[in-house]
């Protein structure tokens, strides 16, 4: 048992961080593969808002009046104060959901997160002529300071609700970033051809730590189909779709039955779909429909685990 | 941390103040000798450098408080010196007793004047004086509270004044905090210097949240009754103490959205559906506690508490309505409570008090406005007031016409000198001004745990405690019986 603005401080805190770590990925992949294109002239305009286009974000970003160039994309994402879900916006969200729930975390939890976003800070303000620099070195410490996160909350905090409900943030946002980024990358290209998509798809692996994971399973050439196959359907990957709502289905099964219900339900059903499907299934209603599919209901899922345990009911 | 409001700015010499640690002769007063002893064996550069780590650790830990006002909820760190206050175990004793004494009248009068009024018919307080205090709550009035207690968790403000004697400044009786920082001191000292604590035997502070979590479960008739801290939220000044309260008590840290209340009883909402509360540990003002009772634009408090609370269904720690007993019109007769309701002399004594409502005290103090401190009655923070050895002749001046058109609204007392302790400071130690803030715990019976917070005030020359400005805390240590 504990406070459901309790739990819901946690469950946010943890999907801050992982859309923080998300964010880094994504600009760390997109940024490489225009560096690639842009050796015969400046990358194509597509590829230079793929940033935006994965996280929903074009609207948004023409609203700020900045070119259309990667750096502009990149601190746009990285820094803007004004985009809810910048990396600076998510680590200083993480941290403020943590401050408010000290008493529900261990003190090196708070620590870490603390040092984290002392950090941050300092470093926006290392740039404070220009804006400061958005590179492979910042991406890096992002997702540096997430693992360090995720690995002192495994290794110091009590397994109760609390551990629960921070796990539970975790998936529900890491499974919507593998789908995102999956559903841009994999999209039919006009300019596809064989270099260009061993590229792109190599990208989409190592954007979600999956390189390795494809070399040992599949022991051979990069294909569209094997990395969908992957991300989607394997139940070894920690980033794939499955992975994750295997995950979600098991903490809701520790969870009071009783209020998450609906969440279990929805758990279960899209479990059962991942456990039993199969590519064939997916291209039957095409990969962007399918995944499209998923976010939408992966959504849905959060929204009942916010109905069911988060939200304030009498 | 709520500040001393309107300690006086001292004009005595710094020479005839009474030291802590030193006598006038400039020996070191017995109960110091031990710590003397051990500080002479200490470098000026492994001083420096405990300060640095102790610096460090407080801000990695986080014991912070936000500053109102500053952009972001700013978080400062208050200032911990390393130089202990150190009381000994007989001027301890005598002021337990006197706190004991003091705190017990003030719940009988609490429950007296929301019952048989029996001071104000001995006519030992004039009745209007109680009855039409602003902080008097018509609505307490009658009910009756679980073991007749009004003040379950009391801060008295003490200084000591030049002539060596302890004074009461003033009771809090409503929210009163610091307590944290005077754990942290504690446990700040005894990392940096595990063989002080060797050499000296100092009394334990530790067992505060343990003997806290006691008298709130003995405040309630349930039994095994469930325990809570209510708190304004994480941009309240004391966010960092009642977060930190809650934890070493192992209870629930609330804001007023995690209560609710429905017929029968109050209620937090959990991830597991509704839970009993059988008592609140509240930690904000009563006038925010219920949005339908009393300030209607209250977001932070419960809708329906102050009616649960009148059924019977729920303990609040402190009950509503203590403010009658803390303001400074009332303070004057604490020491008449005393003898009223106790039958015994006062063992802790009040600052002299002049009252302008009364015609002879306006007298003397219009003539004395140079040598006062005069204070709002109601007033708090130190605004609205004189201090006259500070003021000029036109600031006393066109005071004293303030003074005569409202003498209710004021009263005056002596400039007090505070004591001083040497402190830390950038070239080796000086003295600087303390107070102290024992913590009074009332449940079947009354515990303070030795000592409490003091605050000193690190400028020089300076009277002000207050946290938010310059202000701050030394580890209290209170000496084992026979150890010096």
């Amino acid at each position: 048992m504990m406070l459901a603005r309790v739990a819901s401080e946690l469950y946010w805190m943890s999907r801050y961080l992982e859309r923080a770590e998300s964010m880094a990925r994504i600009l760390d992949v997109c940024s490489s593969i225009a560096l690639l294109s842009s050796r015969s002239g400046d990358p194509p305009d597509m590829l230079v808002s793929e940033p935006l286009v994965i996280t929903d974000t074009e609207k948004a970003f023409a609203a700020t009046g900045r070119d259309l160039r990667m750096d502009q994309v990149a601190q746009f994402l990285a820094w803007d104060t004004q985009h809810p879900s910048s990396i600076g916006n998510c680590i200083a969200a993480c941290r403020e959901n943590a401050r408010s729930v000290r008493g529900a975390i261990t003190a090196e939890m708070w620590e870490c997160i603390n040092d984290t976003w002392l950090l941050l800070q300092q470093r926006r303000q290392g740039g404070a002529k220009a804006e400061p620099p958005i590179d492979s070195a910042f991406f890096d410490w992002v997702k540096e300071r997430s693992h360090l996160f995720r690995g002192v909350s495994f290794a110091t905090l009590q397994r109760g609700q609390p551990y629960l409900f921070i796990r539970l943030g975790t998936f529900i946002e890491r499974a919507d970033n593998t789908a995102r980024i999956l559903s841009v990358k994999t999209r039919e290209r006009e300019d596809s051809d064989l270099v260009a998509d061993y590229y792109r798809l190599g990208a989409v692996l190592r954007s979600v730590s999956s390189m390795e994971a494809y070399r040992d399973i599949y022991r051979d050439a990069i294909e569209a189909d094997r990395v969908a196959e992957l991300l989607i359907f394997s139940d070894q990957v920690p980033r794939s779709l499955r992975f994750c709502v295997d995950e979600i289905c098991q903490i809701l099964e520790r969870l009071p039955a009783g209020s998450g219900r609906r969440a279990r339900r929805l758990a279960m059903q899209l479990q059962a779909r991942l456990n039993y499907g199969d590519l064939k299934e997916v291209y039957e209603r095409g990969l962007y429909v399918y995944l499209d599919r998923f976010i939408e209901y992966n959504n849905e899922m959060g929204a009942a685990i916010s109905e069911g345990y988060l939200e304030l009911r009498n | 941390m709520a500040g001393v409001s309107g300690i006086p700015v001292s004009t005595v010499a710094a020479s005839s103040l009474f030291d802590e640690m030193f006598l006038p002769d400039g020996g070191v007063r017995t109960h110091y000798a031990s710590y003397a002893d051990w500080l002479a064996t200490q470098s000026p550069e492994s001083m420096a450098h405990k300060r640095a780590e102790a610096d460090l650790l407080f801000r990695r830990i986080g014991i912070t408080f936000s500053v109102a006002g500053d952009e972001g909820g700013t978080e400062r760190l208050i200032p911990s010196d390393l130089l202990p206050r150190i009381i000994d175990a007989a001027e301890w004793d005598a002021m337990e007793r006197g706190l004991i004494q003091r705190v017990r009248a003030l719940n009988r009068f609490l429950h007296d004047v929301y019952h048989d009024h029996e001071i104000l018919r001995a006519g030992v307080i004039p009745a209007d004086q109680v009855l039409g205090n602003p902080q008097y709550m018509q609505g307490m009035q009658g009910l009756d509270l679980p073991h007749q207690t009004y003040a379950h968790v009391v801060g008295v403000d003490i200084v000591r004044h030049s002539d060596g004697r302890f004074y009461v400044l003033e009771d809090n009786l409503r929210v009163p905090s610091g307590v944290s920082y005077m754990l942290s001191n504690r446990k700040m000292m005894m990392r940096l210097f595990p063989d002080l604590f060797r050499r000296v035997a100092v009394r334990p502070v530790e067992h505060y949240p343990a003997l806290l979590l006691q008298t709130l479960r003995s405040s309630s008739p349930v039994d095994q009754p469930s325990v809570v801290v209510l708190t304004p939220g994480r941009y309240n000044a004391a966010y960092f103490e009642h977060a930190f309260l809650a934890k070493q008590m192992g209870v629930e840290l609330v804001e007023g959205q995690d209560l609710f209340v429905r017929e029968g009883g109050v209620y937090m909402r959990t991830t597991g559906g509704p839970q009993r509360v059988d008592v609140i540990y509240r930690r904000l003002d009563d006038v925010f506690l219920d949005p339908l009772a009393f300030r209607a634009d209250s977001v932070i408090g419960v809708p329906g508490l102050a009616a649960a609370y009148h059924r019977g269904e729920v303990v609040i720690a402190n009950a509503l309505g203590t403010g009658v007993a803390d303001d400074k019109s009332i303070y004057p007769y604490v020491p008449d409570m005393i003898r009223f309701y106790l039958g015994e002399s006062p063992i802790l004594e009040n600052v002299p008090t002049w009252q302008c409502r009364r015609s002879e005290d306006l007298g003397y103090v219009l003539a004395n406005l140079k040598d006062l401190v005069v204070k709002e009655v109601h007033g708090a923070g130190g605004y609205g007031m004189l201090v006259g050895p500070a003021a000029t002749a036109a600031e006393i001046g066109s005071f004293a016409r303030i003074l005569k058109a409202n003498p209710a609204n004021y009263i005056a007392q002596p400039t007090l000198a505070l004591s001083a302790c040497p402190t830390f400071v950038d070239q080796g130690t000086a003295p600087r001004h303390i107070d102290l803030r024992p913590f009074v715990l009332v449940g079947r019976d009354i515990r303070i745990v030795p000592g409490g917070l003091t605050r000193v005030a690190l400028r020089e020359g300076s009277l002000v405690v207050n946290s938010s400005q310059g202000g701050g805390t030394k580890d209290t240590w209170v000496l084992e019986a026979g150890a010096v």
